[in-house]
């Protein structure tokens, strides 16, 4: 093996290097060993990983925090060392990691989302205002507009079928929901004049009117 | 004396942003108000021909950052209006030509001078942009009622707010009644749905805008072109007074307000 994925110790936090392994599987396996050799971790229970040049998607960077929580850490932020194999500077990455890794609480926006904004939470979001075409809210869990949805909205972005988006004028560009992508139809102009949610219903996305 | 720093921007290209800041900037000074015209537009610079200065260039925005020239030096006077200048762009530069932080201050320097600085800004959101929204009060954002026009509004706003310009009003620019009558082009209602800010003004559609733009002479001097009354009313309200906004109803012939008092009975 080339690089052993090491455990350094920083001050108060565990930092991995995982920048040798291309792939999940080859970096949960790698981490599941080396976090069984250390052991005890004395009083840390936070855990940096650096995963060199590659990217995560949210399912996998959930993946790799559960192996990391079967030890009892926390997966405190991701790091992006630049060049494999050459000295591993770790350097912080813009990646909004705390954000990211922030428990599923409910996140209130209030104000209007125009074009080229973009909103992400990991658990749900209520916005007071429009998300104007061009927009962009992406959650982990439900999003709710007090407004009008013209933009593109991603519930359940992690992978929770179950969640919903609700509008009070639910007149998307695009909706998604877990895996599921959907747009109008073409040519077809709506007028809605009533709060309208959205939901996987058989493995369909569909709309329904809310009801009270 | 402390001046008003007024940003005159719209995303999009062609929307009429140099035509309106040559407008306003000539009612402006028709409503005896000191004036300067900040062409930003760096390379493309457009507002000296529309004002009919353009062969009095000698200094220009890049000589006055640069300190090549003093600030007096680079004011062009405007040949109807004393209280009227203008800066213009430089045409051999590029926009990395000047910086954000070198546009406040010139703009604070002509604060002290004048009561209006309408910065025209140029299309896009880099670098002219930026450099044109630095020292700006407030922001006048020009939009067509068209979904290309109202989107990329929608983009600037969003930056304007995001750097802290909280006033930002809009000019529907170019809107045809008749059009929007038949449902053809989206009503002002729909744009501000949309862009939820302060209606500013409403100018219609006017073919006397390209004679005048052409003979460099903005048309809020002449008497008989709509665009040129709509902007008048804009100056109005951006000195304070109240004027009732333009409306689509506004035409003059009587058939069309008989019929639409037939409607209005039914």
């Amino acid at each position: 093996m080339p690089v052993e994925a090491a455990a350094k110790g920083h001050e108060n936090e565990i930092v991995m290097d995982l920048s040798a392994y291309d792939n999940l599987e080859e970096m949960k396996v790698q981490l599941e060993k080396s976090l069984g050799l250390v052991g005890d971790f004395g009083h840390k229970d936070e855990i940096c990983l650096d995963i060199g040049t590659k990217r995560l998607t949210e399912k996998q960077l959930r993946e790799l925090e559960k192996v990391v929580s079967l030890f009892g850490l926390s997966l405190k932020e991701l790091r992006y060392s630049q060049k494999r194999g050459q000295g591993h500077v770790p350097h912080q990455v813009p990646l909004d990691s705390h954000e990211l890794l922030q428990g599923g609480d409910t996140v209130m926006v209030c104000r209007n989302l125009r074009s080229g904004q973009k909103f992400y939470t990991r658990g749900n979001i209520v916005i007071l205002g429009d998300i104007n075409p061009g927009a962009e809210v992406i959650a982990g869990g439900n999003i709710l507009v007090m407004g009008a949805l013209r933009g593109m909205a991603h519930a359940g972005a992690l992978g929770d079928e179950q969640s919903v988006i609700a509008a009070f004028r639910l007149n998307p560009t695009q909706l998604r929901i877990a895996d599921h992508i959907t747009r109008a139809p073409d040519g077809e102009m709506f007028k809605v004049d009533n709060p309208e949610m959205a939901r996987i219903r058989a493995g369909k996305v569909v709309i329904e009117k809310m009801k009270f | 004396m402390s001046g008003r720093v007024l940003v005159v921007t719209s995303g999009k290209g062609g929307v009429g942003k140099t035509t309106t800041s040559a407008n306003l900037g000539t009612a402006l000074a028709m409503l005896d108000k000191k004036v300067v015209l900040v062409d930003t537009d760096i390379g493309l610079r457009n507002l000296d021909v529309v004002m009919g200065l353009e062969n009095r260039i000698v200094f220009d925005i890049v000589d006055v950052v640069n300190e090549h020239c003093r600030l007096k030096q680079a004011l062009i006077k405007d040949k109807r209006f004393e209280s009227l200048c203008l800066l213009p762009a430089a045409q051999t530069k590029d926009k990395t030509a000047v910086s954000p932080h070198q546009m406040r201050n010139l703009t604070n320097d002509l604060r002290q001078e004048f009561d209006y600085i309408l910065v025209d800004c140029p299309a896009g959101i880099e670098q002219g942009f930026k450099n044109a929204i630095a020292g700006a009060d407030a922001a006048i954002v020009v939009a067509t009622p068209e979904v290309s026009s109202v989107r990329d509004a929608d983009r600037i706003i969003g930056l304007l707010e995001a750097a802290g310009l909280k006033e930002t009003q809009l000019i529907i620019n170019r809107i045809r009644p008749k059009m929007v009558k038949k449902g053809d082009m989206m009503d002002i209602s729909d744009i501000l749905d949309i862009l939820s800010i302060e209606l500013l003004g409403v100018v219609p559609e006017d073919e006397s805008i390209v004679i005048s733009t052409n003979r460099g002479e903005p048309a809020v001097m002449g008497n008989n072109s709509p665009a040129g009354e709509a902007y008048r009313r804009v100056a109005r309200r951006i000195i304070g007074e109240k004027v009732p906004m333009y409306t689509l109803d506004d035409s003059s012939n009587i058939m069309t307000r008989f019929i639409k008092r037939l409607k209005l009975a039914r």
